[in-house]
């Protein structure tokens, strides 16, 4: 046996029993091995419902009380753990075994100071108290690379960012010196400029500390920054395993061929993502409807949306005890966007961009600037009629599938409630309508009738863009359409959003955290940090020479990843 | 078009999985559907019409439970002063309690959940007068506000309706208002929002099948709440007229003969008012703790 080996997981099986039927169970993970040696990163990657949570309860003890262990073995530093009880495994949490939540923000408690609950850590697993726990708490934060150590003790949760927490957590999960920390979609929670730094941490820990980690994330540029060896699953099978550069560039498997293939590249802007079963067959369908009434004959010099000077500022609600505050959510953005064409906002959470995007829907009012859409400025449309034909000209494709929809209605009522309202259409005619729309986005047509539940996050995203293409729009405002969604659901979607603006003439605004989505999809791309718009330019200018600083920043932090190998 | 045999099918399906495995909800359920029977069925099923005061003797009075009657009848649970038969009186009693309870309330709730969506969806001074008023009302105790609205009002069945509304509302309002405040969060309503679609039929469309899950939850609760206060406004000489006893009447004119050894006047009705808000309570019990995810997982276990 190698001297070194942390954890042996030999062909683990999971099943979780399935409430509809009797005797029917649902294998989380079948026939699972891995094997992890010190100071070693293994990756484990899959999209959800992989499994991959499943491995890392299953070697701290933790499955969840339905869910049963049928088979396998799992060995810490050569000792089983299979049959151990709640106590022995107390023992092992925390002190042999460290767990990286996804969610440093819950993961912390809100009501104890950091050096509180680091001291809390220390003094539960070692043997150390008092001014020695208190030193060791200071040397801890340091090795997690915590700047102002002694200051952060006194702080609490809140009063820290969601990098520093993670780094908290790390500090906290290194107390004991684990042999073996499972760090599940450690980043996942963060910005990508705060996320680059968070894994060099991790690495540094691992290397200098000696101590295996095994990484589970749906993210495969993580995974090609941290990991030594990669395991792929699927549906909680094994699918493929090796070095990581062998796994990433030169997959054997198909699965992981179009996995690979779905990964938005920020190296080379590709026409559409080259995915095994991707079927364009828009044109076989019956479009007159769509079609009709729009006008096409535009030149595409024409600007359709000129974004004038526009600001935002949110005022907290005042109070005996606190005055009114202001927040300026967006500090006087300009731009302008041609018909179609696509026009990317990318910025980390806080950054504005949504808000853009609300202010032209008419979601939330200006506090200065305008908006000129079709020539008009928005605010100043007396005629109702006429500002209904423009506000319906204008759809939105939302960033959460699972609340974008009105459970309560068919997915076919959901895309033809509103133009039964505006009689855009006869009530007899809405059904054929919502069949028509639902197989364009690639749905099948009897699914008209079923309710949101029944569907998948990326089918409900589809459905949400059905509704969008019902009201024959000009423009669509994309937020995040596919930050919720696996990656291979979100090249499928992004596909369909290509084909859907080819056919349609859409004109879209896309705003996205993801600078490889925004690389992919968007032919100019506006930089915004706090409220400000930093950059613009085409896509390829800002990609490949970004003149300013912070953009520089923002993709230098891009975990790099540069697609199956072309040979 | 409805597919209302489709409808009826999930909603038996949902019944049953609330109630199965269940054997006190079920029992609670029964008893209750039992109850509201007898008081449907009270005019043909009663030995007597006891509102009939000509068919009242008063030689028949005050005879304790399996005692004949004059006319060659069994009084079961035995009659009062009057020599009204006890049973029977528990009956239209029963049938007396339970519609001023189910229309007070469904009344109350549909008042409630109006205000509490108007609120939610207007905000500014709509949503802080109402707010303001349900703050009012709740601060004040529910027995005390209805024994003041019937002394000014007088009494009577349509003013026990309006004070037990009164009583009902408020809560309901509160509870619509942050689930709807809480549905408006969602992108859905943006989307509707952004299509041009009427407030209103956001309101009713969207919001009211989507927020009032937890209200109707509490339906069962208020209902039993209201016949219990019912009850103690009648007891107390404040609520329904005397020609017309609900329980609680009832209970009020055993309540004079209890030391003198007569019981059954007033234990009669007394075991029945119990009986039936324990049967509604365990049946609420139970649908609130199916409607509660923390509540439900520890239910598997």
């Amino acid at each position: 046996m190698n001297k070194s080996q942390v954890l042996q997981i030999k062909n683990l099986t999971v099943s979780y029993p399935l409430d509809s039927e009797k005797n029917a169970e649902l294998k989380a993970l079948d026939d699972i091995s891995i094997n992890l040696n010190a100071a070693e990163i293994i990756g484990i990657v899959g999209e959800s419902g992989a499994g991959k949570s499943t491995i890392g309860k299953a070697v701290l003890g933790l499955l969840d009380p339905p869910a049963k262990m049928l088979a396998g073995e799992i060995k810490l530093l050569g000792k089983s753990m299979i049959g151990l009880n709640e106590t022995q495994y107390e023992s092992l949490r925390g002190n042999q075994i460290g767990y990286i939540y996804q969610n440093p923000m819950t993961a912390l408690n809100p009501v104890l100071t950091i050096g509180e609950q680091i001291i809390e850590a220390i003094e539960a697993n070692t043997n150390m108290s008092g001014k020695d726990s208190y030193n060791f708490a200071i040397h801890l934060l340091e090795r997690a690379d915590v700047s102002f150590a002694k200051d952060r003790l006194q702080k609490y949760p809140h009063q820290l960012s969601g990098g520093l927490c993670q780094r908290i957590v790390f500090a906290i999960a290194i107390a004991a010196k684990p042999k073996l920390i499972i760090a599940d979609e450690p980043t996942t929670a963060l910005d990508v400029t705060v996320q680059n730094s968070v894994l060099q941490t991790l690495i540094k820990l691992s290397k200098e500390e000696e101590i295996a980690i095994i990484l589970i994330t749906h993210d495969i540029g993580v995974v090609s920054e941290t990991c030594d060896y990669v395991y792929v699953l699927k549906n909680g099978k094994h699918i493929e395993q090796g070095e990581t550069v062998e796994v990433l560039e030169k997959p054997k498997q198909q699965y992981t061929k179009s996995l690979m293939a779905s990964v938005p590249l920020i190296e080379k802007r590709l026409h559409r993502f080259s995915l095994p079963n991707s079927n364009s067959e828009i044109n076989s369908l019956n479009l007159d409807y769509l079609k009709e009434e729009r006008n096409i004959e535009f030149s595409s010099q024409q600007a359709i949306l000129q974004i004038k000077n526009i600001s935002k500022t949110f005022f907290t609600p005042a109070s005996i005890f606190k005055p009114s505050e202001a927040f300026e959510a967006v500090r006087n953005v300009s731009f302008s966007v041609k018909r179609g064409e696509t026009v990317g906002i990318v910025g980390e959470s806080g950054s504005g961009k949504s808000t853009i995007g609300r202010m032209i829907l008419g979601l939330e009012d200006l506090t200065a600037g305008s908006i000129i859409y079709q020539g008009q400025d928005l605010s100043n449309i007396s005629n109702n009629e006429e500002r209904l034909k423009h506000q319906l000209s204008m759809q939105c494709i939302f960033q959460d599938p699972f609340s974008s929809l009105n459970p309560r209605m068919t997915a076919g009522e959901n895309i033809t409630y509103g133009l039964k309202i505006h009689k855009l259409i006869d009530a007899n005619k809405a059904k054929s309508l919502a069949e028509d729309l639902m197989e364009i986005v690639g749905l099948k047509k009897e699914d008209a009738n079923k309710l949101p539940h029944a569907f998948s996050g990326g089918e409900r995203q589809r459905i949400g863009i059905a509704r969008a293409l019902g009201y024959r729009p000009d423009f669509i405002f994309c937020d995040e359409p596919t930050s919720a969604l696996d990656v291979s659901v979100q090249a499928n979607l992004l596909n369909l959003l290509k084909d859907l603006q080819d056919q349609f003439s859409l004109t879209l605004l896309f705003v996205s955290h993801d600078l490889a989505v925004i690389r992919q999809m968007c032919d100019k791309v506006i930089v915004m940090k706090d409220g400000k718009a930093l950059e613009k330019g085409n896509n390829d200018d800002i990609f490949e020479s970004p003149q300013h600083n912070y953009t520089k920043s923002l993709l230098d932090s891009m975990p790099k990843f540069s697609g199956i190998a072309t040979n | 078009m409805i597919d209302y045999k489709k409808k009826l099918d999930t909603l038996s399906l949902q019944i049953k999985s609330i109630f199965s495995g269940h054997p006190i909800a079920i029992a609670g359920l029964i008893g209750f559907i039992i109850f509201v029977l007898t008081a449907l069925l009270a005019p043909w099923i009663a030995p007597q019409n006891p509102y009939d005061l000509m068919i009242l003797d008063i030689m028949d009075g005050l005879l304790p439970p399996l005692s004949k009657l004059g006319n060659g009848n069994t009084a079961w649970l035995g009659t009062d002063a009057l020599g009204r038969d006890i049973l029977s009186a528990v009956m239209y009693g029963l049938r007396l309690s339970l519609f001023v309870a189910f229309v007070a309330v469904s009344i109350g709730t549909t008042i409630g959940v109006i205000l509490g969506l108007l609120a939610a969806t207007k905000g500014g001074w709509v949503e802080s007068v109402i707010m303001r008023a349900v703050d009012l009302k709740v601060s004040f105790p529910g027995i005390l506000l209805a024994l003041m609205m019937l002394a000014i009002f007088g009494t009577g069945v349509d003013k026990i309706i309006y004070a037990l509304i009164i009583g009902v509302w408020a809560s309901k309002a509160r509870l619509t208002r942050s689930s709807a405040l809480q549905e408006m969060q969602k992108e859905y309503i943006d989307a509707a929002r952004i299509s041009g679609i009427p407030s209103w039929r956001i309101m009713m469309k969207f919001l009211l099948p989507n927020s009032i899950a937890p209200v109707l939850v509490m339906v069962p609760m208020a209902l039993s709440g209201a016949i219990g206060a019912e009850a103690t406004l009648s007891f107390l000489g404040v609520g329904v007229p005397i020609t017309e006893p609900s329980l609680g009447l009832l209970i009020a004119n055993g309540n004079d003969y209890l030391l003198s050894g007569k019981w059954w006047i007033s234990i009669f009705p007394g075991i029945i008012l119990v009986l039936l808000v324990l049967c509604i309570n365990v049946v609420a019990d139970r649908v609130r703790e199916f409607n509660n995810p923390y509540l439900k997982h520890q239910d598997r276990q």
